[in-house]
């Protein structure tokens, strides 16, 4: 039963991760319609907000935190990313995230130390 | 700024030449073509081979996080921002903003010492 419990408090766990990423959206811009002039606060806030509650995980590990916020009208929007790491104790989680008038996609990179 | 060039010093000669090395790349890639939305997923995998290949070749002790997005040039408004919880001394970034007549190509390279 230790042993379970000292895993978890050092691997990647995804659905807590993205359970941060969907609070710290929803938190930031959640009922908000695209505005250009509050954009630039909006993805500051929502990667900050991420980064905050992922480092009171407490858990041994580097983060990158990405945010990329578009308004809807028609254009194409693809993102990819790769990673050159350790595969047995990082990994990644991405969430993206809509409403009527623009996406949000966030993706977290944990690298453990 | 100190610890910044400091890590580029070990990870290239400057932070130009990363940069510039990564708009060769896209250059290469997409330098030629117009958006299009069933050839894209094709290009942004090609784009991060050459990228982390490229970064590799480095034969550096790091880790590499390696972001791009593509987007067609309609008049929406994007934005991205990143933020990282590393090591100040060690660890760095750089991103470059690409674009062409029909798209705007955002890569972003992330160095995490192993060291």
């Amino acid at each position: 039963m230790d042993e379970f419990q000292a895993e978890d408090e050092t691997t990647f766990v995804v659905e807590e991760v993205s359970k941060i990423i969907k609070e710290s959206v929803e938190a930031t811009i959640g009922g908000n319609t695209y505005q250009h002039n509050r954009v630039n606060q909006w993805t500051t806030n929502v990667v900050e907000q991420c980064l905050s509650q992922l480092s009171k995980l407490g858990k041994p590990f580097k983060y990158i935190v990405t945010c990329v916020i578009m308004q809807k009208n028609g254009a194409g929007l693809q993102t990819a990313n790769a990673c050159f790491w350790d595969n047995t104790t990082d990994g990644s989680c991405a969430v993206r995230w809509e409403n009527k008038s623009m996406y949000c996609i966030v993706t977290v990179f944990g690298l453990a130390i | 700024h100190h610890s910044m060039s400091a890590l580029m010093l070990q990870l290239y000669f400057s932070q130009d030449e990363l940069i510039k090395e990564l708009r060769q790349t896209l250059n290469a890639t997409i330098g030629g073509e117009d958006y299009n939305k069933d050839q894209v997923n094709k290009w942004t995998a090609a784009i991060l081979e050459r990228c982390i290949s490229d970064l590799c070749k480095l034969g550096k002790q790091y880790k590499y996080i390696v972001t791009c997005a593509v987007t067609q040039k309609t008049g929406a408004g994007l934005h991205a921002a990143n933020s990282c919880f590393w090591d100040t001394a060690l660890d760095g970034s750089c991103t470059v903003k690409w674009e062409n007549r029909t798209m705007y190509c955002i890569v972003s390279v992330f160095a995490l010492s192993i060291a």
